[in-house]
């Protein structure tokens, strides 16, 4: 028997997501028991299951591989829609909006 | 590092609030304590398909024997993820599963009071759902939180699906509450059957036991017994009142100098009787457990992938 961890995909515009695990004799096995186990009730479009030996793993210990070195700000959306919002005011435009200017509109 | 220096930086981080994983390093008494607990919680979920699937073949309508089947699957679903949480952390000890689920049948392992005990009426079933669940939910959520991160995330889906048991009890209890003088009956007498294994469910309120102690120091638990008892009066209570129906206390009332619900304490000697599995149906349901274990022994041989035939990917 080994260890299978599963990732449910819930639909085709999301990521699969790590549920959990099974233990199994065989892949097809570990998929029964993943569906079993994890969608009596939600429906998705796709199960992988993945060999826990197969995985290849930080270690939570290691604080380091994750260190930032220096601040991330000037990669975010954050440092700059504030100020640019506030210089629109002047000329009486909104800040444009990702998901309500482009995505929903 | 030595070990006292690992355990002093594991209470640091236990202190700060950080979640444990199954390959940190953790104290022995972490792990055989909590191995202990999930093992317990594990084989309860189990054992709790038992008294309810006595109702399965007698559900009233087919709609009824369909919520009831798949609740009691999932509470054997809720077994299956909380022992392979509790597997993990015993694989270091060269426990595996199988040494954790044997070890319900020489009694090293208890199950829940709850389910050593008979379900004579349909609304029996129905309390279970609405009342034991509920109580369930009430010290699972307060676990929501817990020092073990691989316990804390399998408990979120327990909980959930605890969400919908106690909405399946509530709709069983309130169609007999509305229903026929003989059904008001069969829901009244079932409550003051359940009344007191309720009580002793969520154990003594002067928990002084080392595995209590141990699961508090380290933040496995954050809430008392008697915490998640009053926790339960103040949710339960009013609403079983509201019905018309009486619970078997006369004591039982909130205390608003104290703010806290009296009650009249439970016969804590048929816990402990529980605890040695001489409770009314103790055997009669490890044996159920037992002849379902060992029958079922060449499914777990077959899907092994031991059992010698090939398989054929197709």
């Amino acid at each position: 028997m080994s260890i299978y961890e599963v990732f449910v995909q819930k639909d085709h515009t999301t990521p699969h997501v790590w549920v959990g695990s099974v233990v199994a004799g065989e892949p097809d096995d570990a998929l029964v028991m993943a569906r079993e186990n994890f969608l009596r009730r939600e429906t998705a479009v796709s199960i992988w299951v993945v060999l826990q030996a197969d995985v290849h793993r930080t270690s939570y210990a290691d604080k380091e591989f994750f260190a930032r070195e220096s601040s991330k700000e000037y990669r975010m959306l954050s440092a700059y829609n504030k100020t640019n919002a506030e210089k629109w005011r002047k000329y009486k435009r909104n800040l444009l909006d990702l998901e309500k200017d482009f995505v929903k509109d | 590092m030595t070990d006292q220096e690992r355990l002093a930086e594991f209470m640091a981080r236990i202190e700060r609030g950080e979640k444990i994983e199954a390959s940190d390093w953790m104290p022995d008494e972490y792990r055989i304590t909590l191995i202990k607990f999930m093992q317990m919680h594990a084989l309860s979920e189990v054992m709790g398909a038992f008294p309810e699937k006595e109702w399965v073949p007698k559900a009233p309508t087919l709609a009824r024997k369909l919520s009831l089947m798949a609740k009691v699957q999932d509470e054997v679903g809720h077994g299956q993820l909380i022992l392979r949480v509790a597997e993990d952390l015993a694989a270091p000890l060269g426990k595996t599963r199988d040494d954790l689920i044997q070890e319900l049948f020489t009694g090293q392992c208890k199950f829940h009071n709850v389910f050593h005990m008979p379900v004579p009426t349909w609304a029996d079933c129905g309390v279970i759902g609405w009342l034991v669940d509920g109580a369930a939910v009430v010290s699972q959520a307060a676990l929501l939180d817990s020092s073990y991160g691989p316990y804390a995330r399998v408990l979120q889906r327990v909980c959930a699906e605890e969400g919908f048991h106690i909405q399946h009890g509530e709709s069983i209890c309130l169609a007999l509450a509305e229903g026929t003088a003989a059904q008001r009956q069969m829901l009244q007498d079932a409550l003051h059957r359940w009344w007191e294994p309720l009580l002793l469910f969520f154990g003594p309120a002067e928990t002084t036991s080392a595995s209590a102690t141990i699961l508090m120091k380290y933040r496995f638990r954050t809430k008392t017994n008697e915490e998640l008892r009053q926790k339960f009066f103040a949710k339960y209570v009013p609403r079983v009142w509201s019905l018309g129906l009486t619970l078997p206390d006369p004591h039982l009332h909130f205390d608003e100098a104290e703010d806290r619900w009296t009650y009249t304490s439970p016969d804590w000697s048929k816990l402990k009787a529980i605890a040695k599995n001489a409770g009314p149906l103790s055997q009669y349901r490890l044996g159920l457990r037992q002849v379902s274990y060992e029958e079922a022994a060449w499914v777990r041989e077959a899907l092994s992938g031991r059992g010698g035939a090939q398989y054929v990917h197709l």
